[in-house]
């Protein structure tokens, strides 16, 4: 202990000063990226955490394996929903999922105010943004991913043409990445302005089911109208739709809505132009978000 | 007068036991809850406050027991460590309020003097949500004082309190053990609790290690030799009367204290002023290095 | 009741960003009813099936879990209600005085547009809207209570309520014919198809139950659902955080 001097004194008890390697920005938004990836699955988090997620998750898996059975042991010849209509059937599930999630990524940091402990790192606001942006959208991906390759692991099991399920299978993937990113961006826009413990889910579950309606609702009223390919393009408002209508005019998936193959090339332009402008504003709104947090 | 008492008092949830057997009695003046985080002393708070029920034992306020008994309420006042409140309303509508919760005959009139009693009558019109923790503390304080409570129980009410504000609170919560109420408040800062409460009860890992003034509970310490400073004329000379004496188990002689260890605390006391009379040795300053509350504390957590 | 609870349960409910898509939403509806009138040249039957499907089926049970987990459920979530339970009130005054707030906001932000969206899109003689009035009030008082109940119950009030109002109101209602006559919306629209008689049939609103199973089971699960939320909230545990 330090003797009684008037000037005082500061001894050397042996801390460290570290001077080697340390693992750069790069390394640190790639934790980040696989943390709230594995978050989104409730790993690193007690049993009770991982209920919702895997109960949504083991929803979405269900039908596929119903249906692998049901062509195994019938021998159809074709699979009976097809790898991209796959995705309207389970749409609410798919919302609950991202709607449950999201929150879970963004609004912990915000509600309990640690953003200045990630700031104070070398990480950026940015790079902060894009890791969380990155974890969420491959989560969903996955989630996406899952049942189109069970169907397609199903379908070679039954010995479906295998040509044909290749294609279907990549266009299942092709539309799971878009839509993986356009969910992302919605939800994680949605929890980073609603930080409150399940105002966040409620908002975006909110937001996804009445959107849908609406497009619904704006797709029945021009139809009965005789106003097919407006009507078509008002169903947009659903990012579901969104993507519905990029496949159904880049690679000729029968689509939910029946009026969308006839707006051939010019309605895959918009579609695919609203695709990445929702992805792209979302990102852009979470920046400016986030320029602002962490300043107190 | 209004005393809680807790009889046999347990609480688990599942395999965890957090409360083991605890009995104790807080009587009117203040007393100081004090233990390591974890120790169950919000456990204890919650379930003195009628929030908890304990999952063995009884405890009772004045006989009635606290748990789902809100008329309990208008004598008991509790200062919750939780820092949420209603944000969107002001200071002085969320006492007056909470005071009229209360059924208070004039809850404004009630709300001022509860207001006046935490200094917070400058910013009793602005919006909670713009509260400095400290501030927010104190209304909270307010609240719970705002129907005159007999009984006070305050969880950790010294968080996030500035200096000024402390001395402040401790100024307040002596006054409302002077007059009467049983005022109990849990802490970690050793400082405070040594200097308001009257007595502590002191409770580690669930169990009830020791209760009352804390000098009386280092006297019971006796596996522990007393440690003494002592400052004198002749340091040197009085150091080996000491030795030669016997009564200390060591003494530690450096060129500008002398410092002994006696566990015979009795013996030394006596032997001491004899010593350095016969010895012609003038005594100026004997300290207790150890008998403050951190010591007695370490050593009870240590057990 | 007590004028304190309600007064501090509205303040809490209207001060949040919760209201905004509290106004959100009604607005998107009178909105759609416009639409649905230009397009259907404001017959009952259009109107009737958006006010069945978009704002009794989706916006109704939607509008109200927002508005339950707001009444009670941030409070319990960050402990500020504390306050509320350290008082010498009984549990059942809490608990009726947030319902009286989440049924007055239910019936202001839902039940009301809905009437007046009824009334944009297509009536005759105000009778759709008087039906689907009362079937709207009647659902949200079991809702709000039911959302209430489970707030208390859970901290994933959130979650359940969605997984209810949407999947077993909704999706599993549509395959399973058993399932529905098990749902709140349905007992509250028995109530509306009595209410309009023999236009029920024309303008296609029918319910899955009849009547008088339709209101005894809403006064029962009202009813349940209050009585839980006081007992749950006589022996609410207090923790903090997640």
């Amino acid at each position: 202990m330090a003797e009684q001097e008037t000037a005082g004194v500061i001894h050397d008890i042996g801390f460290r000063h570290y001077d080697g390697p340390r693992l750069g920005r790069g390394w640190i938004v790639r934790s980040l990226l696989v943390e709230t990836f594995r978050g989104a699955f409730g790993f690193g988090r007690p049993a009770k955490a991982k209920v919702m997620p895997w109960v949504l998750i083991g929803i979405l898996l269900a039908p596929p394996l119903i249906f692998v059975l049901i062509i195994v042991l019938t021998g159809m010849k074709d699979l009976p929903v097809s790898y991209t209509q796959y995705f309207s059937s389970l749409q609410l599930i798919i919302s609950l999922f991202i709607a449950g999630r999201a929150p879970y990524a963004v609004s912990r940091d915000l509600r309990h105010g640690v953003m200045p402990l990630y700031l104070s790192r070398p990480l950026k606001r940015d790079d902060y943004v894009f890791a969380k942006f990155g974890g969420m959208a491959l989560a969903m991906f996955a989630i996406l991913a899952a049942p189109e390759t069970l169907l397609f692991v199903g379908a070679l099991l039954a010995k479906l043409p295998v040509g044909d399920q290749i294609a279907g299978y990549a266009q299942g993937l092709a539309m799971s990445v878009i839509l993986a990113l356009v969910l992302t961006g919605i939800g994680l826009v949605i929890a980073a302005f609603t930080p409150r413990r399940g105002l966040g889910v409620a908002a975006i579950i909110t937001t996804l089911v009445v959107v849908s309606a609406i497009g619904g609702i704006l797709w029945g009223i021009l139809t009965s109208m005789d106003n097919d390919a407006l009507g078509a393009y008002l169903s947009a408002i659903d990012p579901y739709n969104v993507v519905n209508g990029i496949a159904t005019s880049w690679f000729s998936v029968e689509p939910n809505i029946s009026a969308m193959s006839t707006l051939g090339f010019t309605g895959g332009l918009v579609f695919t132009t609203l695709a990445v402008a929702i992805v792209w504003g979302s990102v852009a709104i979470l920046l400016a978000r986030y320029r602002k947090v962490g300043v107190v | 007068m209004s005393t809680l008492e807790l009889q046999g008092v347990s609480r688990w949830y599942g395999d965890v036991v957090a409360v083991n057997d605890v009995t104790m009695s807080i009587g009117p003046g203040v007393t100081g809850l004090l233990g390591p985080n974890g120790a169950g002393k919000s456990t204890l708070i919650s379930m003195m406050g009628g929030f908890l029920s304990p999952s063995s034992g009884t405890v009772t306020l004045d006989g009635v027991p606290t748990w789902r008994n809100p008329d309990v309420y208008k004598v008991i006042g509790l200062v919750p460590e939780a820092e949420a409140m209603y944000d969107m309303v002001t200071g002085w509508e969320f006492v007056v309020a909470n005071a009229r919760l209360h059924r208070l005959h004039d809850p404004e009139a009630a709300a001022r003097t509860a207001l006046e009693q935490v200094d917070m009558m400058d910013a009793k019109d602005r919006e909670i949500s713009g509260y400095s923790k400290g501030m927010k503390q104190r209304v909270k304080m307010a609240t719970a004082l705002v129907h005159d409570p007999a009984v006070l129980l305050l969880d950790e009410p010294f968080n996030g309190m500035d200096p000024r504000q402390r001395i402040h609170l401790m100024d307040l919560l002596t006054h409302l053990g002077t007059s009467g109420r049983t005022v109990l408040f849990s802490s970690h800062i050793l400082e405070e609790v040594e200097e308001i409460a009257g007595t502590i009860e002191v409770v580690v890992a669930g169990r009830h290690a020791a209760s009352g003034d804390f000098r009386r509970i280092r006297r019971l310490m006796t596996e522990r030799p007393h440690q003494y400073t002592i400052d004198s004329s002749d340091n040197r000379l009085l150091a080996s009367a000491i030795i030669a004496d016997g009564s200390a188990d060591t003494v530690d002689l450096t060129k500008a204290t002398l410092s002994v260890q006696a566990s015979d605390f009795g013996r030394f006391v006596h032997a001491l002023p004899k010593l350095a009379r016969d010895n012609d040795v003038r005594l100026f300053e004997i300290t207790p290095a150890d008998e403050s509350l951190e010591s007695v504390f370490a050593y009870l957590v240590a057990r | 009741m007590n004028l304190t609870v309600i007064r501090l349960t509205m303040r809490g409910l209207l001060g949040r960003r919760r209201a905004v898509l509290l106004l959100i939403l009604p607005v998107v509806l009178l909105g759609l009813a416009g639409l649905t009138r230009w397009a259907s040249g404001g017959t009952p039957d259009a109107s009737a099936t958006l006010a069945g499907q978009f704002a009794m089926g989706t916006l109704l049970p939607l509008m109200c879990l927002l508005i339950s987990t707001g009444v009670i459920g941030a409070e319990i979530d960050d402990g500020s209600i504390v306050y509320l339970l350290a008082k010498p009130i009984p549990r059942r005054t809490i608990v009726l005085s947030k319902l009286a707030v989440a049924l007055g906001a239910a019936v202001v932000f839902a039940v009301l547009p809905t009437i007046i969206a009824v009334e944009i899109a297509g009536d005759e003689g105000g009778r759709l809207g008087l039906a689907f009035g009362v079937s709207t009030a009647l659902a949200a008082v079991a809702y709000t209570a039911l959302f209430v109940a489970l707030s208390v119950a859970t901290r994933n009030a959130v979650i359940l309520g969605l997984l209810y109002a949407l999947l077993w109101e909704t999706v599993l209602g549509g395959y399973v014919p058993g399932i529905r006559a098990v749902s709140v919306r349905q007992w509250a629209l028995s109530v509306g198809e009595r209410t309009l008689g023999d236009h029920a049939a024309a303008w296609g609103v029918s319910a899955e139950v009849g009547v008088a199973t339709g209101v005894v089971m809403l006064v029962v699960t009202t009813a349940a659902a209050a009585f839980l939320a006081v007992r749950k909230l006589q022996t609410l545990r207090l923790v903090s955080v997640d």
